[in-house]
C-alpha cells in the first residue's frame, strides 16, 4: 500500500474558523483522517517551524493555507510551505481575496498600530525580553496568499462549507486534479441555488438587514437588501439568503463577474427605479442609492486586499 | 533634459447616436480639442461596465470620459439612466478608494452639439491636469495625531 | 497557415483630409508592427473604387481574418467596407473602421495627432482580433395582422393593410365598430356629418373579404414576438344571430328593461336587447346580458317572443379565437376625463353640465334630441350657453399637465353649431389661449369669433354651480380684469381626453409601456412615433395621445403601412449584433430582464435573448452581475484590449519635415 499523502495546514491571519470548518464534515471527518498523513497544523499538532524547515522539498502532498497575510512572519511561513510542498490550497475567503481582515487595508498601518497602542498593545518585545520574542512585523497592507506565492486550487468560503472541502478531498485523495487555479464551488451565481422568487426586478429602496424582517419567499434583493447573490460563486446552498440573511460574498465572485464590487455597481445602478425614469427621478435614485451604507465593505467584505488600491492583479 | 509637462491620459466612451455623433461633427466644424482621450465607440452608454472604467485607470487612464444622449434622447430609451446611477455609485465607490470621483466624467452630448463635446474635452483635460497623474499604488499616510478608527467599547 | 489573426490595415489619406495632420505612413508602419497584423497600406481616397480594391486584393492575397479600415467616421463608410470585405469572401462583420478623420485629424494638430491616430487605429485591430464571423438573424412570421380598436383610426389600418392583401382581424370591444367618430355630429373645420362620412368606411370594414369582424370582444392574451404572435380573442355571446336579425326592432320595444344608452352618452334610455345606434356595424341587435332581466326564458323572454326570424338564442356561448399574427396595430382610442372629477365645475351632478360628446349627442340629428338644442334637466332650449375649454387638462396641480389637442377646435365648432341652432342663444367661451394649430383650423376659430359672435373670454372659470334653473359661472377675463358672471342655462365642459378604460390593461397583456398619463408609449417621441417599443406593435389614434380625426386617420394609415413592411418581407431579417446568455454561466438572476426596453429577455433557469427583438444597446450586458452576458463582438475581454491598447506603449516619435 502506498504511503498516505502528506498535508499540512497553516494559519496566517485568520479567526480559527477554517480549521473548525474541517469538524463541519462530521463521520466524514474519520474517513479523510484514515487516508492522511498530517504533518504540520498548528492549531491540533504540536509542530513547529524547525520541523518544517526539516522536511525535504515537495515532501508535502498540498498544504492548505488559511487566513490573510498580515504579518513578515506569515509572508516567511507561506513562503517555506510553498517550497515544502507539491500543491498549495488557498483555504478559506482570507487566503484566496484577503477576507474580511483585509478591510484593515482602508486604513494604514501606522493607523492601525497607532489604535493598537492606544489599546495598550506594544509590537515591542516584552520588558526584558529578546527582539525575536517581539511580534512579528506588521505588513504595510493584508495581503491575499496568491499575493505572495503561487496558489494551485482555492477552497472559498466563510469558513468554507462542508460539500466544497468535500470536493478538494476527493480531489486530493483520487488524485482526479481539476486544472490549475481551480476553485472549489460553482461557476454559477448563487441565485441558482437560491429557492426565493424573483418576481418584480427592480430595486426601489434599499435597508440594512436589521432593518426588514424579509418576507421569506421573495428576493431579498427585490426586497432591498444588498444581497451579493448575483455576482458570488452558488456552492454553499444559498445557506444565508434561506435563513433571510442577504449573502455578503464569502465564496467570491464567479468566473467571469470580474470585479465583483464593480459588477454590484453596475447591477444595482440598472436595478434602481425612483419612479419613472427620467430627470424627475435623478434626486431620488441618488438618494436611494445614497442609502446603501459602506458600499466598499459591503461590496468587498472578503476581497478587498484582492481587487483595490492595489492596481496590481485581478484575481480571476 | 526637463521633463515634458503633465499630458493626461483619457479613454472616451462614447454612444453611436449621440455623443460619437457629436464628436463627429465638432470634426466635420472643425473645432479643435486636446487630442488626449482615445474615442471608443460603443452603441449606447448602457454598454460601459463600470470594470471598463477601472481597466483604463490600470492601464495607465487618468480619467474616463463617458458620453450619451441627453435625458430623453436616448437611441435605446433608457439606457443613459441606467448609465447615469451607475456613475454615481461607481464614483462614491472610487472615492471611497482613494480615486478622485471627478477622473469619472458623464457627459450628455446630442449630435448637434459638436462644440460641447469640444468644450467637454478641454474642461476634463484641464480638471485632470489640476489633478494631476493617477496612482494606484497606496500612498502611506503619516501617522495620524489621533485614531483614525472608531474606539471599541469606552 | 498560421492559425493567429491576419489583420488587414488600410490607411486613407482622404485626399489631404487626413494627410495634413497625420503622418499616414508612419500609422501605416506603425500598425505594420503590430500583432496580429498581416498587412498594412494606405491609399488616397480608401472609399473609391481603387481605394476598395486595395482591400479585396489584400484579402485574398493575404487571406486576411480581419480588416481595420483607418479613414472617416463609420456612419459614412462602414457599410461600403462591409460590403467590399463580403464580395472578397471574407464576413462582413469582421470590418471595423478606426475613425481617424472626424475623431482626429480634423480636430487636433501636431505629432499628437498621428500618435491618437496609431493609437485609435492599434484599438480597432484588437477589436477586430476578437470579432466573430456573424450571419443576419433571419425568422419567418405569420401574414395576418391584428388590429385593436374599431374606431376610425382602427379602421383606416384595417382598411390599407387589407387593401394592400393581407388577412386581417379587427376586434372592437362594443357591439359595433365606428368608435367616438359615430357620436359626433359634425366635424370641424368643415363642418361635414360625421356619421356621413364615416359609415361608408365602417361598412367597407364588414364588406372586405379579407377582413374578419369581431366586435363584443377583447383581445385576452397576446404571447410571441414580433412576426410570430399568438393572440387570443375572447367574443362574449350577443345571444343574437346576426345572420338572422332583420333589425325590425320588435325585440327592443317589448324589452321590460330601460337602462341608459352608451352611445348617448347617457342621455338617452336602451333596452337590454339593442342596436347601438341605427348605422351599427355589424347590423344586428345585441342582448346585453348583465341587463338583460335573465336569460333564462321562463323568467322573461318577451324578446325571443316577439322574433319572427328566430334570431334570438339564450344558448349563445362565449368563443374562444385563437389566432397567429405577424403584427399588431393598437388603435383603443379614448374616453373624456370624468365629469365628477371636477370639483370646482359641481362634481357632474348639475344636469346643466354636460360635457362635450354629451354636447355632441345634443346636436346630432339621430341624438336624444333629434337635434335640437335641448338642455337635460327640463328639455328646454338653453339662451346662454357657457363653454368652458381646458376643463381638467393644462392643469397639473389637480387634473391633467397636458393639452388636450382638439378641445380649442371643437369647443368652437360646438359654439357655433349651438349659434346655427339658436339665433338668438348667447355663447360664451372660456380659455386659456387658443390652439388652433392645423390645416383651415385658425380660419375656424376666427370665423365662430368673428361671424357668430361668439362672446370669447381669456380666463379660467373658478366655479359652477347651480341656482334655480339656471346655472352659474363665475370667471374672471384676465384680458380687462374683470370678474364674470355668467348665469347660464346650459354649462358645455371640454373635458381632458384620457386613454380609454381599459389600455393600461392591454398595455400589460402586451408587455408594452403606457407614458404617465396613461397613453401608449411610443418608440421614439421623434423618430417612430408610430412603434411600440416592442416590435411589431404599433400605435394608432388617440390611444397615443390626443388627437383629432384627420391626424388619427394618418396615424392608422401610419401604422399599417409600418404593419405591412413586416407582413410582406419574405422573412424578417435583423442585425446579429445583439446580446447572447452563456447558459453555463447564467444563473438566472434576472437582473438583466427589466434593463431591457424591448422586451427581448425572456427569464428562466437562464435567461434567454430574442434576437430579433434584442436591438443592440448592450444595457444588460453591463447590467450582468455574473459576466454570463455577452455582447457579440463587443465582449468586455475585446473592450479591455482596447482599452489597454489604446493606452498603452510609448508616444509615437514622429519627425515631421
Amino acid at each position: 500500500m502506498a504511503a498516505k499523502p502528506k498535508i499540512a495546514v497553516y494559519w496566517t491571519g485568520g479567526c480559527g474558523g477554517c480549521d473548525v470548518s474541517f469538524l463541519e464534515l462530521g463521520v466524514a471527518l474519520l474517513d479523510v483522517l484514515a487516508q492522511i498523513e498530517i504533518v504540520f497544523w498548528p492549531a491540533l499538532v504540536d509542530t513547529k517551524r524547525a520541523d518544517v524547515e526539516s522536511f525535504a522539498p515537495r515532501s508535502i502532498a498540498a498544504t492548505l493555507v488559511n487566513g490573510t497575510l498580515r504579518t513578515e512572519e506569515n509572508v516567511e511561513m507561506v513562503h517555506l510551505l510553498r517550497e515544502k510542498s507539491q500543491l498549495v490550497v488557498a483555504f478559506g475567503a482570507c487566503a484566496y481575496q484577503g477576507g474580511v481582515p483585509g478591510l484593515a487595508n482602508l486604513a494604514s498601518r501606522e493607523d492601525i498600530l497607532h489604535r493598537m497602542s492606544t489599546n495598550g498593545f506594544h509590537p515591542t518585545p516584552p520588558p526584558g525580553g529578546e527582539r525575536e520574542d517581539a511580534p512579528p512585523e506588521l505588513l504595510p497592507q493584508a495581503k491575499s496568499l496568491a499575493d505572495e506565492i503561487a496558489v494551485d486550487y482555492v477552497v472559498p468560503g466563510c469558513p468554507p462549507m462542508p460539500p466544497l472541502i468535500g470536493l478538494l478531498f476527493d480531489a486530493l485523495l483520487s488524485g482526479d486534479l481539476p486544472a490549475p487555479s481551480h476553485v472549489f464551488a460553482h461557476d454559477k451565481a448563487l441565485c441558482e441555488e437560491c429557492p426565493r422568487t424573483r418576481e418584480d426586478r427592480v430595486l426601489s429602496k434599499v435597508v440594512r438587514p436589521h432593518e426588514l424582517i424579509p418576507d421569506p419567499k421573495v428576493c431579498l434583493l427585490d426586497q432591498g437588501m444588498i444581497c451579493m447573490g448575483p455576482v458570488i460563486r452558488g456552492g454553499c446552498g444559498a445557506a444565508c439568503p434561506k435563513a433571510g440573511m442577504p449573502c455578503t460574498g464569502c465564496v467570491g465572485p464567479t468566473p467571469n463577474a470580474g470585479d465583483p464590487g464593480l459588477a454590484m455597481i453596475s447591477a444595482l445602478g440598472s436595478l434602481v427605479r425612483a419612479g419613472e425614469e427620467g430627470p424627475g427621478a435623478f434626486a431620488a435614485e441618488d438618494k436611494l442609492l445614497d442609502a446603501l451604507v459602506d458600499p466598499l465593505g459591503t461590496f468587498y467584505k472578503y476581497s478587498l486586499p484582492a481587487y483595490v488600491r492595489t492596481g496590481r492583479r485581478s484575481n480571476r | 533634459m526637463a521633463e515634458a509637462p503633465f499630458e493626461p491620459k483619457i479613454v472616451a466612451f462614447l454612444c453611436r447616436w449621440c455623443a460619437g455623433a457629436g464628436a463627429d461633427l465638432a470634426g466635420t466644424s472643425r473645432i479643435a480639442y486636446p487630442s488626449n482621450a482615445v474615442p471608443i465607440r460603443v452603441n449606447c452608454s448602457g454598454r460601459v461596465e463600470p470594470e471598463w472604467v477601472m481597466e483604463a485607470f490600470r492601464s495607465g487612464a487618468d480619467g474616463v470620459l463617458i458620453g450619451g444622449c441627453h435625458p430623453g434622447d436616448c437611441h435605446y430609451v433608457s439606457g443613459n439612466y441606467k448609465t447615469r446611477r451607475r456613475v454615481y455609485l461607481l464614483r462614491k465607490v472610487l472615492a471611497e478608494m482613494g480615486i478622485e470621483p471627478e477622473r469619472v466624467r458623464l457627459e450628455w452630448v446630442s449630435a448637434t452639439e459638436g462644440a460641447k463635446y469640444a468644450r467637454v474635452m478641454k474642461e476634463f483635460v484641464a480638471e485632470l491636469k489640476k489633478l494631476g497623474p493617477l496612482s494606484l499604488e497606496r500612498k502611506e499616510k503619516e501617522p495620524t495625531a489621533a485614531p483614525v478608527l472608531p474606539r471599541v467599547g469606552s | 497557415m498560421g492559425r493567429g489573426p491576419r489583420i488587414g490595415v488600410f490607411v486613407c489619406h482622404c485626399g489631404k483630409n487626413i494627410a495634413t495632420t497625420v503622418d499616414v505612413p508612419r500609422v501605416v508602419e506603425a500598425l505594420a508592427r503590430h500583432p496580429g497584423v498581416a498587412y498594412a497600406a494606405r491609399h488616397e481616397y480608401m472609399c473609391s473604387d481603387p481605394g476598395q480594391d486595395v482591400v479585396k486584393k489584400a484579402i485574398k492575397d493575404h487571406r486576411l481574418t480581419g480588416v481595420v479600415v483607418a479613414a472617416c467616421s463609420p456612419s459614412m463608410h462602414e457599410t461600403t467596407f462591409r460590403n467590399a470585405a463580403e464580395e472578397a469572401g471574407l464576413n462582413p462583420y469582421l470590418v471595423e473602421i478606426a475613425n481617424i478623420r472626424e475623431w482626429c485629424s480634423w480636430v487636433h494638430d501636431g505629432p499628437v495627432t498621428t500618435d491618437k491616430a496609431i493609437r485609435i487605429t492599434r484599438a480597432m485591430v484588437e477589436k477586430v482580433k476578437g470579432n466573430h464571423p456573424l450571419e443576419p438573424v433571419e425568422v419567418g412570421h405569420a401574414v395576418k395582422c391584428l388590429v385593436v380598436g374599431g374606431g376610425i383610426s382602427g379602421i383606416q389600418a384595417a382598411l390599407d393593410i387589407a387593401d394592400a392583401g393581407y388577412e386581417v382581424l379587427l376586434v372592437e370591444r362594443s357591439p359595433s365598430i365606428g368608435g367616438r367618430m359615430a357620436q359626433l355630429s359634425e366635424t370641424f373645420p368643415t363642418l361635414d356629418c360625421s356619421q356621413c362620412i364615416l359609415t361608408p368606411k365602417m361598412v367597407e370594414a364588414s364588406r372586405h373579404p379579407r377582413i374578419r369582424l369581431l366586435t363584443y370582444s377583447e383581445v385576452e392574451s397576446v404571447t410571441g414576438y414580433l412576426g410570430n404572435y399568438h393572440v387570443t380573442i375572447r367574443k362574449k355571446p350577443t345571444y343574437v344571430d346576426p345572420d338572422k336579425c332583420n333589425l325590425c326592432g320588435d325585440c327592443a320595444r317589448v324589452c321590460p328593461v330601460r337602462v341608459p344608452s352608451e352611445f348617448d352618452q347617457g342621455l338617452s334610455e336602451r333596452a337590454a336587447i339593442y342596436v347601438p345606434f341605427p348605422q351599427a356595424v355589424p347590423s344586428s341587435y345585441t342582448l346585453d346580458e348583465v341587463n338583460c332581466l335573465g336569460l333564462n326564458p321562463l323568467r322573461c323572454s318577451e324578446c325571443s317572443k316577439v322574433c319572427t326570424v328566430g334570431a334570438i338564442n339564450y344558448d349563445m356561448r362565449e368563443e374562444r379565437i385563437e389566432e397567429d399574427v405577424g403584427a399588431i396595430v393598437l388603435a383603443t382610442g379614448y374616453d373624456l376625463y370624468g365629469k365628477e372629477m371636477m370639483g370646482e365645475y359641481g362634481h357632474g351632478t348639475v344636469p346643466d353640465v354636460i360635457d362635450g360628446l354629451e354636447f355632441e349627442r345634443i346636436l346630432s340629428a339621430g341624438g336624444p334630441t333629434k337635434g335640437e338644442v335641448r338642455r337635460p334637466s327640463d328639455g328646454k332650449v338653453p339662451k346662454e350657453v357657457v363653454f368652458i375649454q381646458c376643463s381638467g387638462s393644462r392643469d397639473p396641480e389637480l387634473h391633467k399637465s397636458y393639452c388636450s389637442k382638439i378641445c380649442c377646435m371643437y369647443t368652437a365648432k360646438h359654439a357655433l353649431l349651438y349659434r346655427h341652432n339658436v339665433h338668438d342663444g348667447t355663447a360664451y367661451v372660456f380659455y386659456i389661449d387658443i390652439r388652433a394649430g392645423g390645416k383651415e383650423y385658425e380660419e375656424f376659430v376666427v370665423r365662430a369669433m368673428e361671424d357668430e359672435r361668439i362672446l370669447y373670454l381669456r380666463g379660467k372659470v373658478a366655479k359652477v354651480f347651480r341656482d334655480g334653473d339656471k346655472v352659474v359661472v363665475w370667471g374672471v377675463d384676465t384680458l380687462t380684469g374683470k370678474r364674470i358672471e355668467v348665469a347660464a342655462d346650459l354649462v358645455v365642459l371640454a373635458q381632458a381626453m384620457v386613454p380609454s378604460a381599459g389600455t393600461e390593461e392591454l398595455a400589460r397583456k402586451l408587455h408594452i409601456a403606457c407614458g404617465g398619463e396613461g397613453f401608449l408609449k411610443e418608440a421614439h417621441p421623434k423618430l417612430r412615433p408610430l412603434e411600440a417599443l416592442t416590435a411589431g406593435i404599433f400605435l394608432a389614434g388617440a390611444a397615443h395621445g390626443p388627437k383629432d380625426i384627420p391626424e388619427a386617420v394618418a396615424q392608422g394609415s401610419g401604422a399599417a403601412a409600418k404593419a405591412i413592411a413586416i407582413l410582406a418581407s419574405p422573412t424578417l431579417t435583423h442585425s446579429p449584433e445583439v446580446a447572447e446568455v452563456d447558459e453555463d454561466l447564467c444563473s438566472g438572476c434576472a437582473v438583466c430582464v427589466p434593463q431591457c426596453p424591448y422586451g427581448a429577455i425572456t427569464p428562466g433557469d437562464v435567461a434567454h435573448v430574442n434576437e430579433l427583438l434584442c436591438e443592440g444597446c448592450g444595457t444588460c450586458v453591463a447590467a450582468c452581475p455574473s459576466g454570463a452576458m455577452r455582447m457579440k463582438n463587443q465582449t468586455d475581454a475585446q473592450v479591455k484590449r482596447m482599452i489597454q491598447v489604446a493606452l498603452g506603449g510609448e508616444p509615437v516619435e514622429v519627425s515631421r519635415g
